[in-house]
């Protein structure tokens, strides 16, 4: 992170992209967008394309990681080689590597491994698109997805980073703020408890500063959440209306 | 669990079905499950497209960057095409090098449309010998529903055909990526058509159970004047001449009607 | 007057059973599914899952492997299962058995098994069966008398079917999988058939003319 001062991050109140520091980029999400997947998720966040698929509970291979009192979760967190401005090599590489493990601790918390001894939750996400913010918007994703598999979870996790850009704290960093801001904190959130269930953080923040990245992000987790389980009500009423229409 | 345990089971009743003319889906022998295309799906990559054959998913991406030119094409671009059969596609994928048949699927793919001409690789030379375009290409498989040859193929053929050019600085030697200059030269829409043979039915675009219960698969590329680019026999069976005859003689004709949709 | 509701992961609810968890005095939903409420008692369903083998459990089952002392079956689950028996059977066979023994690490033991001949097998989501049984048997009669076919319907998403007329039988199972939650299923379905019995008597008279 280096703090680019010459790059103007932050002009009138507004930033780079014209949003407010407290604003969150454009979010869809689409639930049970995959056939062969258990549960899928599709997530697009700012120019973020997220695509997240479950596969499970099933059979843990190889044998010698089963575990005879839970399942194991296995997270993997991928970027498609035209996702990125200069095309990436495929296969993971120590980034995609490190948030999966961080990723999967998350999981570890809110799903109910104990039900399923010897089995393994596979949980995928591949991003298609990036454009800053990718690992909050996979973990956001790949509950739904989770959550689409009928896989039980004391709660879905909720994805989100602050930062400081232009001397700025701010919420959800685009591009720019990403490369070229003073700060990065990615977050996991359990929005019922409250309990931060994924944390990493890079750059500079003073003890106020820190709070106040923290207040932005407590604000926003309700409103992303609201977004998943709107999408998952969605698909069912989707189901729903789609019968009705037969019937006609 | 093991998916294919009950396929097997169900290859009777295909073939039962086959010789009654009958495909489970109702399809005909010849016809492809429906497709929807959607162009530019990742924006940000130069070119993409996104193909939807039935309920197989493809993604395919394509990206510019400057490469040195093969010894003895000298003053031509290249092209590389590379295959991800990622988890997310199907419960038999897992993570790791690449297996014999994602790297089959992509050397397929490629060879379709390379042998093909449909890239004008003779327009994409910035300075002979030392620099010029490559065009890479990424087939990321999204959901495996069957036959992933043809909704590549599909795919890439769509997103060369809306591949932008970024600008090329000769002074500074730097691609400026968000800056674009003109398209990639192309100028043909190889499309593939994949057949599987199934006791002794043959039938075009196999699902997934089709595939799976198939005791040979082929695949040919065919051009817009009709003329066969490349085909690829896979699996353990076999196929006379005069079903590859048939199977050519039904590629012209169902390729014809997939490439006015692109 | 039943209502319906969604319901997701972390939502509070009255009930408690095995979808649900509890904090403190409350109870919470730990799946995505659908809430019913009837003359005050509330039910949850899952709306989707993978089947895990329950002791009393009838299955439909296909064989994996002999081995020693029986067979080890796979019965749509994360789990598969072991038969003891001195039956010799072979890959590719399928039974219909009761789960008699599942343990906490949940290596299922299957026994009362009877072979099934023939046939074909559909899967739909395990969690759908009931419908497919309905209450008291109700569904699975109806569909036996009205297509003449024979069915074991396996709490694991197995159905086997045989008869003459398993294209309606199949279309009508894949019609309760999809319109589950709907009410007047049992109706909707007898119409169903009714109509679709009269179209093939329709046409086999044309052809005898």
């Amino acid at each position: 992170m280096s703090g680019n001062k010459e790059l103007e991050l932050f002009k009138n109140g507004k930033r780079l992209d014209g949003r407010k520091f407290d604003e969150l980029r454009d979010l869809k999400i689409t639930a049970g967008v995959l056939k062969r997947a258990d549960g899928s998720c599709l997530l697009e966040w700012g120019k973020n394309k997220v695509l997240a698929a479950v596969y499970g509970p099933r059979e843990c291979l190889p044998r010698h990681e089963q575990n005879p009192l839970k399942a194991r979760i296995k997270y993997r967190y991928n970027m498609a080689p035209f996702s990125v401005e200069d095309r990436k090599r495929p296969g993971p590489d120590r980034r995609s590597i490190e948030i999966s493990k961080i990723s999967q601790e998350a999981f570890e918390k809110v799903i109910f491994t104990n039900f399923f001894p010897k089995a393994s939750i596979d949980i995928f996400v591949e991003i298609l698109q990036a454009d800053a913010g990718t690992r909050c918007a996979a973990l956001t994703a790949a509950s739904v997805a989770v959550a689409d598999a009928g896989v039980p979870m004391k709660d879905l996790i909720v994805g989100i980073a602050a930062g400081k850009a232009g001397d700025e704290v701010i919420l959800d960093l685009g591009k720019e703020e990403d490369n070229f801001g003073q700060a990065d904190m990615p977050m996991g959130i359990v929005p019922t408890t409250g309990e931060v269930v994924l944390m990493q953080m890079d750059g500079d923040f003073s003890k106020q500063e820190f709070d106040k990245a923290n207040e932005l992000i407590k604000k926003a987790v309700p409103v992303i959440y609201e977004k998943q389980r709107q999408a998952l009500r969605e698909k069912y009423e989707k189901q729903q209306k789609a019968i009705e229409e037969d019937l006609e | 669990m093991d998916e294919d345990i009950v396929l097997k089971l169900k290859k009777d009743s295909i073939i039962k079905m086959l010789k009654q003319g009958e495909r489970e889906d109702g399809r005909k022998f010849d016809e492809y499950r429906k497709i929807e295309i959607t162009e530019g799906y990742v924006p940000k990559a130069e070119g993409s497209a996104l193909v939807k054959l039935g309920d197989t998913q493809v993604l395919v991406g394509v990206k510019m960057d400057i490469g040195t030119p093969y010894p003895d094409h000298e003053n031509e671009g290249n092209m590389v095409t590379n295959s991800e059969l990622v988890p997310i596609a199907s419960p038999l994928y897992y993570s790791g090098p690449p297996s014999p048949q994602s790297i089959e699927f992509a050397r397929v793919v490629d060879r379709g449309i390379r042998e093909s001409g449909a890239i004008e690789f003779e327009k994409m030379c910035i300075k002979e010998g030392e620099k010029v375009w490559t065009a890479l290409i990424d087939l990321h498989v999204l959901d495996f529903d069957g036959n992933f040859f043809d909704a590549a193929t599909i795919g890439a053929v769509k997103a060369l055909w809306n591949t932008r050019l970024p600008e090329y600085d000769e002074k500074k030697e730097k691609l400026i990526k968000e800056k674009s200059k003109g398209k990639l030269p192309v100028k043909y829409k190889p499309i593939t058509a994949t057949f599987a043979k199934i006791g002794d039915s043959i039938i075009l675009d196999p699902s997934l159970t089709e595939e799976k219960v198939s005791d040979a698969m082929m695949v040919m590329s065919i051009r817009d004047d009709g003329h066969l680019s490349a085909a690829q026999k896979m699996g353990k069976g076999s196929f006379t001449i005069d079903e590859i005859n048939e199977m050519f003689e039904t590629a012209i004709k169902a390729t014809k009607a997939v490439r006015k949709l692109i | 007057m039943s209502e319906k509701k969604v319901i997701l992961p972390g939502d509070k609810v009255n009930t408690r059973g095995s979808y649900t968890y509890k904090v403190g005095e409350q109870n919470y939903s730990s799946i995505y599914g659908i809430l019913t409420k009837n003359e005050g008692r509330e039910k949850l369903i899952p709306l989707s899952g993978k089947y895990i083998p329950s002791e009393g459990d009838l299955i439909v089952g296909v064989i994996k492997e002999a081995k020693f002392g029986g067979a080890v079956v796979d019965i749509n689950s994360p789990y598969s299962a072991f038969l003891p028996t001195r039956r010799e059977y072979r890959e590719g066979d399928v039974v219909f058995a009761k789960i008699f023994e599942v343990d906490e690490v949940k290596s299922t033991k299957l026994g009362d098994e009877r072979q099934l001949y023939q046939g074909e097998i559909i899967e739909i989501s395990p969690v759908r069966v009931p419908r497919v049984i309905g209450k008291k048997n109700s569904m699975l009669e109806l569909l036996k008398q009205k297509t003449g076919c024979n069915l074991f319907i396996g709490r694991n998403g197995r159905i086997w079917i045989k008869g003459d007329n398993v294209i309606l039988l199949k279309k009508a199972i894949l019609k309760i999988e999809k319109e589950a939650h709907t009410t007047g299923l049992t109706n909707k379905i007898t119409k169903f058939l009714d109509e679709e019995l009269t179209k093939e008597i329709k046409i086999k008279n044309k052809e005898l003319k």
